[in-house]
């Protein structure tokens, strides 16, 4: 039998499933013929594991054992604001587990988020087995653009422990322009609007044929389709409290009521004008009395509940049309993306945003895991008949003293790439060097993700300054960074220990899957009837011949919870004596003052002053005039600043 | 389609990385264009584009992978027109093939702001003159000045700009 790969959406709320096979791209339907299954995973007392939307229905009857939107906690650390407000909110139980890490803890069971969200691909893999016929072992899953590099390496090991193996970590917006434009010899820009549950992401791309080079991306990784169902809770609850002086907010039982309701209300908003929310029983009192909640919500209040969102979402664009030294005018179309994007305050306000009418060609839902069949058919058959051009969307930093970050490898910079940065030893016969890694785009280490601390010894003695170790920085296609460490003179490798990074280790993910824990999600069988090949779609001839889709679909949704702000990275213990950056002050903004700085520091290969380093931190940023936006008539003092205040 | 390599060339062209600056790696003329930048890049990577060679023995996939980070360095330095001057500059200098990219944006800030300012004292003089000139609005003595500026100058692109800005204000 041939080999097979597909591709996987594995979303906050809801996954997906493709395969392309022979030039068609299918979306493979779970056993109740849905195109999308609920990222949600029930583990019933006897240890059996249910997903999709049978364990959705659990949300409610069975919460503390119900994990849902994992996606939001997968690659983050315990101490991060997400976590934190999912702790908050969701019945399940979130633990702390080694090095910072997240675990949840259902009965006397403890799981990471990669084991959780393996149970979602195995149920995905499943039922491609089942729809196929064949067994799978191979796929493309796709994450957020935005996704940093904890982030995608948790889900390249869930998708092993689920036993598959990863051809690629694949961009969900690349994806979605890929499906978009794969095979019909295209010459365009397009921006892809990726609103999902939990994460926006936008990347602006230009696609030449067969050729998708991705031109710049932005995301914010706290902002999702939830949080517009937590604004409408909001307002039910705010309505209630003035009529009846309860908090429903108080009561978890009610809470969930109200989720299920803000979300229907929201799909149905994409259809209607105005809704009736009507919970006959949304509480009932210790008096004994049952109060119900009713509410007529408009198109129109909810659009203006949700028009700071929206906003949030046109500055994530400015910026990336920024990035790629666009104006929207440039662009030849608008893809969405994500189940969010069916909502008619998404679609108006993307059509005034962008001054274009968005594609409506294309399933928001399922896009992405059809772009991800398309890539990995075309990795298994070698020939590339696409070549994807991605770009890592977060600057990766180092740290230097002072809690500050110097950047090695700016955001939307092509990948695969690497960068070399030379360190010396501080002290006479030190024995190892480290350098924390960082992803983000602050001055400010603490502003900015941990990706891990770097360990680099077993390199020859010598006094300060003599060993000089090239340190190189390597981000893969799949936006995962590699860092490796040698001695400039031997050209000897330095063993590499990493800390402080909240990932499993090798040995922790084979007891994982020894343990066998995939394999207890039981998967409804598909009758074998329907198995093999599934009648031609709308959806899949639209690659070729894009066609008219009824727009609205509601999407599924899980409940919701609140958006969290970014969460701050430890601030572990600085070891100043430990790093030096010799070669360049790498300061992105520049300045004379940098210039001459960096001369010392170079000449010095052994000095590398780091508050000297700190103080050019600092200068660069006051010196990075934007050239556009400076009017010599305002500040005609401006330009003396290089020459004479700096010195 | 991808054209396909003979292992002799992809041993080869990763032995000579280190010697060829970016635009011998991306086949293009010292003077070639954005778009030109942009179809090289686009040509190159598709033979050396990891995805291309997922057949090939683990050495030689090795050996691409070095050699299609080199080409994306490449394209990140020559796309970029302030990052491009310093590559230039350093080339000239006989600086070495390879820029790092945070070095390369740091010397195109250091460009800038010396021409800011100017490059030569006679450029310096008149801008100086040009910005005080601007500070009391006189905006054509400003015109007259940046102009003079220009003559040392030719090719300051700072001077250029402001000159305009002058020129709009007068009218």
């Amino acid at each position: 039998m041939a080999q097979i790969a597909i591709g996987i959406d594995l979303g906050t709320s809801n996954s997906c499933v493709s395969v392309s096979r022979r030039g068609r791209v299918d979306v493979l339907p779970n056993a109740f013929g849905e195109s999308t299954t609920a990222s949600v995973v029930n583990i019933a007392a006897d240890g059996s594991i249910t997903v999709g939307n049978a364990a959705k229905a659990n949300i409610i009857h069975d919460p503390k054992h119900t994990i849902y939107s994992a996606k939001r906690l997968i690659g983050r650390y315990f101490f991060s604001e997400e976590v934190k407000k999912a702790r908050a909110i969701c019945a399940y139980e979130i633990v702390e587990g080694e090095n910072q890490s997240v675990r949840i803890r259902v009965r006397d069971e403890v799981f990471s988020l990669p084991e959780i969200s393996a149970m979602v691909l195995r149920e995905m893999k499943s039922i491609a087995e089942a729809r196929l016929g064949q067994p799978v072992s191979k796929a493309v899953v796709t994450v957020p653009a935005n996704f940093n590099d904890n982030q995608r390496q948790a889900t390249k090991d869930a998708a092993r422990i689920a036993g598959l193996e990863v051809l690629r970590i694949l961009n969900e917006p690349t994806a979605a322009a890929l499906a978009y434009g794969f095979g019909r010899g295209l010459h365009q820009r397009v921006a892809v609007y990726d609103l999902g549950g939990g994460t926006f992401d936008i990347s602006i791309l230009e696609i030449g044929d067969d050729v998708f080079e991705v031109l710049a991306t932005s995301g914010d990784t706290f902002l999702g389709g939830d949080d517009f169902d937590d604004r409408v809770i909001d307002l039910l609850a705010d309505h209630f409290l003035a009529e009846h002086k309860i908090n429903l907010r108080n009561d978890r039982f009610a809470l969930e009521k109200l989720k299920v309701a803000a979300e229907d209300a929201k799909k149905a908003l994409s259809l209607e004008p105005s809704v009736e929310i009507r919970i006959p029983d949304v509480l009932t009192t210790p008096g004994g009395e049952t109060l119900s909640l009713e509410y007529a919500l408009s198109e129109r209040e909810f659009a203006s509940l949700v028009a700071d969102l929206m906003q949030r979402t046109f500055k994530v664009c400015d910026e990336a049309l920024q990035q790629a030294g666009m104006v929207s005018r440039d662009l030849d179309g608008v893809i969405l993306v994500g189940g969010p994007t069916r909502l008619g305050v998404v679609r108006r306000g993307v059509r005034d945003y962008f001054q274009m009418e968005p594609r409506t060609d294309v399933d928001p839902d399922e896009v992405v895991a059809m772009g991800a069949a398309i890539h990995a058919a075309s990795l298994l058959d070698q020939g590339s008949e696409a070549f994807l051009l991605d770009v890592t969307p977060l600057s990766l930093q180092i740290g230097v003293a002072g809690g500050l970050t110097e950047p090695v490898i700016e955001r939307n910079t092509p990948v695969p790439i690497e960068q070399t940065r030379t360190f010396t030893t501080f002290n006479d016969f030190q024995q190892s060097v480290s350098i924390r890694v960082y992803q983000g785009e602050s001055r400010e280490a603490s502003e900015n993700e941990l990706l891990g601390q770097f360990e680099f010894g077993g390199f020859r003695a010598g006094r300060r300054g003599e060993v000089e170790i090239d340190v190189t920085f390597e981000i893969n296609t799949d936006g995962i960074v590699n860092v490796t460490a040698r001695d400039r003179s031997t050209g000897e490798a330095a063993s590499t220990r990493i800390t402080l990074s909240s990932g499993l280790s090798e040995s922790e993910i084979s007891s994982i899957i020894n343990r066998g824990v995939a394999d207890r999600v039981t998967t409804d069988n598909i009758p074998a009837a329907s198995a093999p090949a599934q009648p031609a779609r709308d959806e899949l001839v639209a690659l070729q011949k894009p066609a008219q889709r009824p727009a609205q679909k509601p999407a599924q949704k899980p409940p919701s919870r609140p958006p969290a702000p970014r969460p701050a990275a430890p601030e572990p213990e600085i070891d100043p004596n430990l790093i030096t950056a010799v070669e360049f002050d790498g300061d992105g903004s520049g300045s004379n003052a940098a210039s001459e700085a960096e001369l010392e520091l170079g000449d010095a290969a052994a000095g590398g002053d780091e508050l000297e380093l700190a103080d050019i931190e600092g200068l660069g940023e006051e010196l990075s005039v934007d050239r556009e936006s400076e009017s010599l008539f305002e500040e005609p003092g401006v330009v003396d600043l290089a020459d004479d205040e700096v010195s | 389609m991808a054209d396909t390599l003979a292992p002799t060339e992809i041993r080869a062209l990763a032995r000579l990385l280190g010697e060829l600056d970016y635009y011998q790696l991306l086949h293009l003329p010292r003077d070639a264009g954005s778009a030109e930048v942009k179809r090289a890049y686009h040509a190159t990577t598709r033979v050396f584009h990891p995805d291309a060679n997922r057949s090939l023995e683990p050495e030689l996939q090795d050996a691409v992978r070095r050699i299609a980070m080199r080409i994306s360095e490449a394209y990140s330095v020559l796309r970029d027109p302030r990052r491009r001057r310093a590559y230039d500059t350093r080339l000239t200098g006989q600086g070495g093939m390879r820029i790092q990219l945070s070095e390369a944006s740091a010397e195109a800030g250091r460009q800038d702001a010396s021409e800011r300012n100017g490059r030569t004292p006679q450029g310096r003089r008149f801008f100086k003159m040009a910005q005080s000139d601007l500070a009391r609005k006189q905006f054509a003595a400003a015109a007259r000045n940046l102009q003079t500026a220009l003559t040392f100058e030719p090719d300051n692109a700072f001077f250029k700009e402001q000159l305009a800005l002058a020129r709009s204000r007068i009218a």
